[in-house]
């Protein structure tokens, strides 16, 4: 088993263009169809602006799994999927998943769910924005952890041109830590 | 020849007087020769013209058309066209719009919808896959676009809905009302919304959820996967993102086409600080981007302080920062971004109404126009809370603003001596480039089939690059390669600007049809078609009275020169001009006054539903 790797988003990247659903649909039912897709992006306009696809986290206690009457809900290496052959499509899953990740569709028996194209989400490919990332679980809340240092050391910024081009070299401020 | 894909081959037919929906099998042979979107809409124009009797008679028809590659995996896939005789020009008319709508009409099973008729009451159409029902709302009345669109999301319940609605311009009649969808994508042009208007036609919502019918899936993945990486590689992609159409206000003000002070000028002195740096150092807040379309080209901006703090908006593009921006003399970006969301809000399209107000300032500095005329008003170049005040003021018909709320031709009839100084080709306002440094683009203007607007021909920057030692012949074949390729994008159902501003190629896109609906046509069989309706616009609006006369650019461009920038003391030349025409109405096959063979075109289109 490889490096286990997590599904996540940057909203603020996202621009709303669905192209992960077109692309999911296609991989996942072999129909190009945004309503058979495991990925929403959800918009939201004028107050507040967000635009935002809900994904599958892959929750390691999943309450789908737990709420599942009959057991349907399966864990493989790194996602959990739905065994059509034991649901019964009671939708208990649908209702319990606190993301909402889980989707129903007329022409389809079952419920569905992301299953991260079994390991490689195309989803993340076909994203134009970068939005979608799949990367190695320990490196997620890394920007988050260098926000917060570049935050506490003050950081200041000095533009210089090298080459003809304009830089910038970023550089902690001593001065202004000691102040606090 | 048989139809495997891209076509449900149903239009959607509601007869808002007899309060009757029914469903319209097209035929294969129909869908290959009209192609789609605005295809199919000028097909059903052509037919209607028998009862057709006035824009706002019940009888007018309004047709809203994706095409049989909306909604598809490939770049940009999202247009939407909406057709019927504008109230603006009297003529043929039509705009498109991007976002979801027509990805969630096709997905609701139609290629197309038709509305006739006029509802009783002020109503709603909702449209859910199959059932399809006409809902009054008349506690809609008054309401903004944002606002209708989020109770018709609250009343259903469901925020994935697609709703396309008009404001109360739409509802005043003012007759270059546009259509608003998706929080912000309008079909601004020619005043459909206004038509919708008078059918008490508020808003449409649909909600879809069938597969699109594609012929060859893997294909068209093989080949949208290219073409998507293709798009991305491009050295342009990223600056794409960051600035969109803004882009252009540097471009278009360098080239010194860029109207200034109602298209006195194609230079403005202050565009740095309405271009898309300033709106990137400042206003934007996030990218917006339309279904499939990788560009994202759409730029959500905030005004985050001033007077307008709070104003926020899914624009400026090029056009509305140029005609709320050089063309009114204002260079507060914040300024335009307010005027930018009132007209969406309101429902009116920038461009014409940005191009009246400039008009109205400049009659009453040369002294065309007294105070009193226009309701007391002392109006300057500049002068934020006019221009503001303005838009409210055509939007709700109050004091000029009711003048000016019926367009230019109206504005002519009221004030003759405005006609000179006015900006416009068969009724429509002409849209943000100048018709002096380029011929070619003077000629677009004048020979679209809708009036002043570029959407038809773009030639302005090839001409432009191509210098001055450029026969007439290459000109026009160049205005009427345009006139010919650019509305295939609206008749397939996609956007033109991965074409335009990211160097991809048009061959592709005949591609992409082989591969959705099984019939091999070569771009060159689809530009043909494109041709054959482009001839049958022609034929509509000579039906409809235009003639020769109506093909010129306006009267400015031959009086005024440009007075700053690299073509200051430039004016188009008269006799250049005619026999550009002369050549242009030779090489389509139109008589000497520009009337096409009317027989022979009864004849070609003369097929029933």
């Amino acid at each position: 088993m490889g490096v286990s790797r997590k599904l996540t988003v940057i909203p603020e990247r996202c621009s709303g263009c669905k192209l992960c659903e077109v692309v999911c649909s296609i991989n996942r039912f072999g129909a190009n169809n945004p309503k058979k897709s495991c990925i929403r992006v959800m918009v939201i306009y004028p107050h507040p602006v967000i635009r935002m696809p809900i994904i599958c986290k892959q929750c390691k206690e999943p309450k789908c799994r737990e709420n599942c009457p009959t057991d349907a809900i399966v864990i493989k290496e790194g996602y959990c999927e739905i065994d059509e052959a034991k649901c019964v499509s009671c939708q208990q899953c649908v209702m319990s998943c606190p993301f909402g990740a889980i989707f129903l569709h007329s022409d389809l028996n079952t419920p569905f769910k992301c299953n991260l194209c079994e390991g490689d989400p195309q989803c993340v490919k076909s994203c134009p924005k970068n939005a979608l990332l799949f990367i190695p679980e320990h490196t997620l809340g890394q920007a988050h952890r260098m926000a917060s240092v570049l935050k506490y050391t003050k950081m200041k910024e000095v533009e210089y041109v090298e080459k003809g081009e304009r830089k910038i070299l970023r550089y902690a401020d001593i001065e202004g830590g000691k102040e606090e | 020849m048989k139809v495997k894909g891209g076509y449900f081959k149903k239009l959607l037919f509601v007869d808002l007087d007899k309060r009757e929906v029914r469903v319209v099998p097209l035929s294969d042979a129909f869908c290959l020769q009209y192609i789609g979107g605005r295809g199919i809409g000028i097909k059903l124009m052509w037919d209607n013209l028998n009862d057709y009797a006035g824009p706002f008679d019940h009888h007018n028809l309004v047709v809203i058309a994706p095409g049989p590659l909306t909604g598809l995996y490939l770049p940009s896939s999202s247009k939407t066209s909406f057709i019927s005789i504008s109230p603006a020009t009297g003529i043929y008319g039509d705009s498109s719009i991007g976002g979801s709508f027509g990805v969630e009409l096709r997905q609701a099973g139609y290629d197309a919808l038709a509305i006739k008729g006029r509802a009783e009451k002020l109503s709603y159409l909702w449209i859910d896959d199959d059932e399809v029902t006409i809902v009054a709302n008349e506690h809609m009345q008054g309401k903004g676009c944002l606002e209708t669109e989020g109770i018709i999301k609250h009343e259903l319940k469901d925020d994935h809905v697609s709703i396309a609605s008009i404001g109360v311009a739409g509802e005043n009649l003012v007759r270059f009302a546009c259509i608003t969808a998706d929080w912000g994508r309008n079909a601004g042009r020619t005043g459909i919304g206004a038509v919708l208007g008078s059918k008490n036609i508020k808003a449409i919502a649909v909600r879809g959820s069938h597969d699109l019918p594609v012929f060859d899936l893997p294909r068209l993945k093989e080949l949208s996967d290219t073409a998507f990486a293709k798009l991305r590689g491009h050295k342009y992609f990223s600056f794409w993102q960051q600035q969109g159409l803004m882009s252009v206000i540097d471009y278009a003000n360098e080239a010194g086409v860029m109207p200034t002070h109602n298209f006195r000028d194609g230079q403005f002195d202050r565009a740095e600080k309405i271009n898309g740096y300033e709106m990137l150092a400042k206003y934007k807040i996030g990218d917006t981007a339309c279904f499939a379309c990788p560009m994202a080209c759409g730029n959500i901006c905030l005004v985050k302080e001033g007077k307008y703090s709070g104003t926020v908006i899914e624009g400026p593009e090029y056009e509305t920062a140029c005609m709320f921006g050089s063309n009114v003399g204002v260079d507060n970006f914040s300024c335009i971004l307010k005027a930018n969301a009132l007209c969406d809000d309101l429902g009116i399209d920038t461009i014409s109404t940005g191009n009246l107000i400039g008009v109205l300032i400049e009659a009453q500095e040369m002294g065309l126009i007294s105070e009193e005329d226009v309701g007391g008003m002392r109006l300057k170049w500049g002068d934020e809370e006019t221009i503001i005040q303005l838009v409210h003021d055509i939007a709700y018909r109050n004091g000029i603003g009711d003048v000016l709320a019926d367009g230019s031709l109206e504005l002519i009839k009221r004030m003759p001596q405005l006609s000179p100084i006015i900006s416009q080709v068969k009724g429509l306002e002409q849209s943000a480039y100048d018709g002096r440094a380029a011929i070619t683009m003077a000629l677009g203007f004048a020979t679209s089939d809708i009036g002043a607007h570029h959407a038809r021909a773009w030639p302005l920057a090839k001409e432009l690059e191509m210098g001055k030692e450029w026969g007439l012949e290459e000109k026009v074949e160049l205005v009427i390669y345009h006139q010919t390729v650019r509305p295939l994008f609206d008749m397939l159902g996609v956007c033109r600007l991965p074409w335009i501003e990211l160097g991809f190629d048009e061959n592709t896109y005949a591609e992409f049809y082989s591969a959705v609906t099984g019939v091999a046509f070569s771009l060159d069989e689809l530009l043909e078609k494109s041709n054959d309706l482009y001839n049958l616009t022609r034929a509509i609006n000579i039906k409809l009275g235009v003639s020769k006369k109506d093909d010129y650019p306006p009267e400015r461009c031959f009086s005024t020169p440009l007075s700053s920038g690299p073509h200051a003391g430039k004016v188009l030349n008269r006799d250049e001009y005619e026999s550009l025409l002369a050549l242009y109405y030779h090489k389509r096959g139109w008589d000497e006054n520009g009337q096409p063979d009317m027989k022979r075109i009864s004849e070609m289109f003369n097929d029933t539903l």
